[in-house]
């Protein structure tokens, strides 16, 4: 018997869950670039997990037939982060929405970002939080009249990129929903990546930022400069809180020992070559030292 | 014996050398150390119980107390009381008038007044050598091991500079001599005993982590919090050694977050925390229901509500651990009675979590989490268990959530091709898809809340004191058992009719036990440090405890319950139990 060699296309990576997205939502072109990465790497699904927290976006594991954990509110980097740790052969995906990993989930991604996290986060950002029916979130634009913002948002929005590279993330990128070539291959670079990869992707709302965020979006597009060194991290900061133009493609990329690299390490340096104590000889050292 | 002094006095140190040299002779030892709310310095109190008998609790009253400075000693009042007959020792430069009575001090009792910042200055050059003193006074007056504790000196000091263990050992001498000088008849006093072999000595969280290691536990995230710290500190030092990993995590919320991720992935995982962590980590706890994954939360309560008091015992986190959640959320409650219990109840909660892939929160508190007891090697042995995956055949067609008679479904996780599956915090189908409608709501809550049944049949961790034809009966748990299991015995040994039930598994609810030991006892009482008496009414819930028969119990934490305190409601219990039943006093 020949061994055959079994190829997985994109659509083998996806369930028989319908997506509940609005028609036109830009996290359709996530999902789908989503499923062409994980084919053109091959991913096995059975050691693969996709996770997230809540939101519109964090529906998103339901769609992927691997296994995957759709979690609560802002906690999808912790569980992400158990999961890693317990497992660390699996590829591990993470991923959300703006109001999910800026807001409540504000503290973990930075947490995870500067423990350098071997997994690759991505973040859904349409400005606003869909799930909820249209609310102000961290990346909405100081100004703009939301239904919790009725005489405009008096904050100023957070970028999600200069966060992650201010914080310790190893790989930070930038993409758009609407640039399937290049959202794939973020995608791609993001999971083979050693530490913690963070892809901010533009991915708008039509339902509650209405029709009109594509044509933005587009307008503003610019792909990073070709002569760009993604491990000059000055350089990096400069597309960051961009306002006229929106870059997108790998805008920082180092490499560091990552979280799992630090506790193999300390597992190295505790075990030696001796053997694993019992629990015997564990309570054995309760003994009085006299 | 009570040692009282400031940081930097030894005080510490000085009972830490007692109970291990005890110990180390095979003595019993309950050793419980205070302080003051300062990081360094201030007040600090060891209170240490040496016997060759068996004890249970700290003792309510100390037999030996030390006082370095009797201001460091005022900031324990009410805390440490003398035996009337009590020897106090105290520093001779201390001019302090104390209130012999306000201490418990009666006629009886022997005042000794020791140079203790004289003598180790001029034995050993310096004050720091006070404790050291001490202890040579301690061992001649009352027969503690000497040669053990001069052993525990050598350990200490025998890597200092060259002079220091000689400097300690003249100090020894010099506290002996002291006592050899003194014109007092102690001998009464004397500790006797004869040595056996050495006991381990432990606190409950130390107890704990082994057990936690020797369940199988692999993963640990937690974040720090007084008291309940030890088991981070303890595991981030075995946990590696044994192949595990232990993270601290930014807050508590990621704490159980990691715990349920590691569990997702097939690990053993738990957390440790207090009260407020606990706050944090109930939505989450509500997920681990839901998406029925293991996991283990270890509660070591402490004074609440909010920071509340971080030092200080209490038994107030009851109602949050049984009903804490937003949601119908099963779960399993353990409570540990003793440093013993928390290696068993921490394999038991592992047992059940992963047989039954449901949260468990194990109920400690600082009393029993940060105590030091002697316990047998023996003693320390638990089968562990492991939770189910499918079969071959099961993969076939998996179904994560697959409906069972015991409503525990085969699980499996990453690296087992063909189980793979989508799970999440919303109502879901046996496959795990989600969805919202009301049957399957109401069939998928019946199937989480029928694991609970097979819980309470398999799992019968509760204790029992005293005669089986008891007229009185005393409900408590947690560390109240201590103090409640040294009266009843008491009792007892006087032909008091008394006994006590102690169950360490408190919710699902072992109601037969329960009633089986209620039911022919005329006088109840219920013991618990809550104020608001959380323990009786979640009794009330489930008994019938009858009014005018019921004696409760109940004060705020912040001081460890006392023998004394049981013996007092035993004593207004037993003449009603006397009396005729339904006749209302």
């Amino acid at each position: 018997m020949s061994a055959v060699e079994i190829t997985l296309k994109p659509g083998d990576y996806k369930t028989d869950l319908k997506p509940v997205w609005c028609p036109g939502c830009g996290d359709f072109g996530v999902l789908n670039a989503l499923y062409r990465a994980m084919a053109k790497l091959q991913l096995d699904p059975a050691n693969t997990v996709v996770i997230s927290g809540i939101g519109c976006s964090s529906r998103l594991p339901g769609y992927v037939a691997t296994y995957g954990f759709n979690s609560v509110h802002g906690r999808g980097l912790t569980l992400a982060t158990g999961v890693k740790v317990a497992r660390p052969e699996t590829t591990v995906i993470a991923v959300g929405g703006d109001g999910d990993g800026m807001a409540i989930g504000g503290n973990h991604f930075m947490h995870a970002a500067r423990r350098n996290l071997d997994v690759m986060y991505i973040l859904m950002d349409n400005e606003i939080y869909g799930l909820t029916k249209g609310q102000t979130a961290p990346t909405t634009p100081t100004g703009d009249k939301t239904k919790s913002s009725y005489w405009g948002n008096p904050e100023p929005a957070v970028d999600p990129v200069e966060l992650a590279i201010s914080t310790g993330a190893t790989f930070v990128a930038r993409g758009f929903s609407g640039d399937m070539k290049n959202l794939t291959e973020l995608f791609q670079r993001g999971i083979q990546h050693h530490g913690f990869a963070f892809v901010n992707v533009m991915s708008p709302c039509v339902t509650w930022r209405g029709d009109a965020q594509y044509g933005i979006l587009k307008g503003k597009l610019q792909h990073v400069p070709e002569d760009h060194d993604p491990t000059d991290r000055a350089a990096a900061m400069r597309y960051t809180r961009e306002t006229d133009v929106m870059t997108t493609g790998v805008l920082y990329e180092v490499d560091r020992p990552s979280f799992v690299d630090q506790l193999n390490h300390i597992k190295m340096v505790a075990q030696g070559d001796k053997p694993q104590p019992t629990t015997r000889e564990i309570l054995e050292t309760f003994y009085p030292a006299v | 014996m009570a040692l009282v002094g400031s940081g930097g006095d030894g005080v510490i140190t000085m009972g830490d050398m007692i109970a291990q040299a005890s110990a180390s002779e095979g003595l019993n030892v309950i050793k419980i150390e205070a302080y003051g709310p300062q990081i360094r310095g201030g007040e600090s109190s060891t209170t240490v119980r040496v016997s060759g008998n068996e004890i249970f609790a700290q003792a309510d009253a100390v037999d030996v107390l030390v006082v370095f400075n009797w201001k460091d000693f005022g900031r324990f009042r009410g805390e440490i009381t003398t035996a009337s007959s009590a020897v106090i020792f105290s520093e001779a430069k201390d001019e302090t008038e104390v209130d012999a009575g306000d201490l418990g001090a009666g006629p009886e009792a022997t005042w000794i007044k020791v140079p203790f910042i004289d003598l180790a200055k001029e034995a050993a050059g310096t004050t720091l050598a006070k404790n050291i003193v001490t202890l040579g006074l301690l061992s001649e007056l009352f027969g503690l091991p000497r040669e053990p504790i001069k052993k525990a000196i050598e350990a200490k000091f025998s890597k200092k500079k060259a002079g220091v263990l000689e400097a300690n050992m003249k100090g020894f001498a010099a506290g002996v001599e002291f006592a050899k000088g003194l014109d007092v008849d102690l001998s009464a006093r004397r500790l006797e005993y004869t040595p056996g072999e050495a006991r381990l000595l432990m606190s409950g969280n130390e107890a704990a982590a082994v057990g936690a290691i020797h369940a199988g536990c692999r993963f640990f995230s937690g974040y720090p919090i007084t008291p309940s710290s030890e088991v981070l500190h303890f595991l981030s030092h075995w946990l590696p050694m044994v192949g595990g990993s232990v993270v601290q995590t930014e807050d508590e919320l990621a704490a159980i977050g990691g715990v349920l991720g590691a569990s997702f992935a097939g690990a053993k995982a738990m957390t440790a925390t207090s009260g407020p962590g606990l706050a944090l980590m109930t939505e989450m706890l509500g997920l681990a229901s839901m998406a029925e994954l293991p996991a283990v939360i270890f509660d070591v309560q402490r004074g609440g509500p909010s920071t509340g008091l971080p030092t200080k015992s209490e038994q107030s986190d009851l109602w949050q651990a049984l009903y804490g959640s937003h949601g119908d959320a099963p779960r399993v409650v353990l409570a540990p009675a003793d440093v013993e219990d928390c290696f068993h109840t921490m394999v038991d909660a592992f047992n059940i979590a992963e047989e039954y892939q449901i949260p468990v929160i194990v109920l400690s508190d600082q009393n029993i989490a940060q105590r030091s007891e002697t316990l047998s090697m023996l003693t320390l042995d638990h089968e562990v268990k492991e939770r189910s995956r499918p079969t071959a055949a099961e993969l076939e067609d998996y179904k994560r959530y697959r409906d069972t008679p015991t409503g525990v479904s085969p699980m499996t996780w990453p690296g087992i091709k063909g189980g793979e599956y989508q799970t999440n915090g919303l109502e879901h189908g046996e496959d795990g898809k989600p969805g919202s409608s009301f049957l399957l709501h109401e069939e998928m809550n019946d199937k989480r809340y029928r694991k609970l049944r097979p819980i309470r049949d398999e799992f019968h961790f509760i204790r029992r004191y005293g005669p089986e034809d008891a007229d009185v009966g005393i409900l408590c748990w947690g560390s109240s058992k201590g103090p409640v299991k040294e009266a009843v015995l008491r009792a007892n040994a006087r032909g008091e009719k008394v006994a006590a039930f102690v169950p360490q598994v408190l919710y699902p609810f072992p109601k037969h036990e329960f009633e089986e030991f209620l039911k022919d006892i005329k006088e109840f009482i219920v013991m618990e440090l809550s104020f608001s008496a959380q323990f009786y009414k979640y009794l009330r819930t489930f008994l019938e405890l009858p009014e005018g028969h019921t004696h409760i119990f109940k004060r705020s934490g912040g001081k460890n319950l006392t023998v004394t305190e049981v013996e007092e409601q035993i004593a207004k219990a037993l003449p009603l139990a006397a009396a005729e039943r339904g006749v209302l006093v």
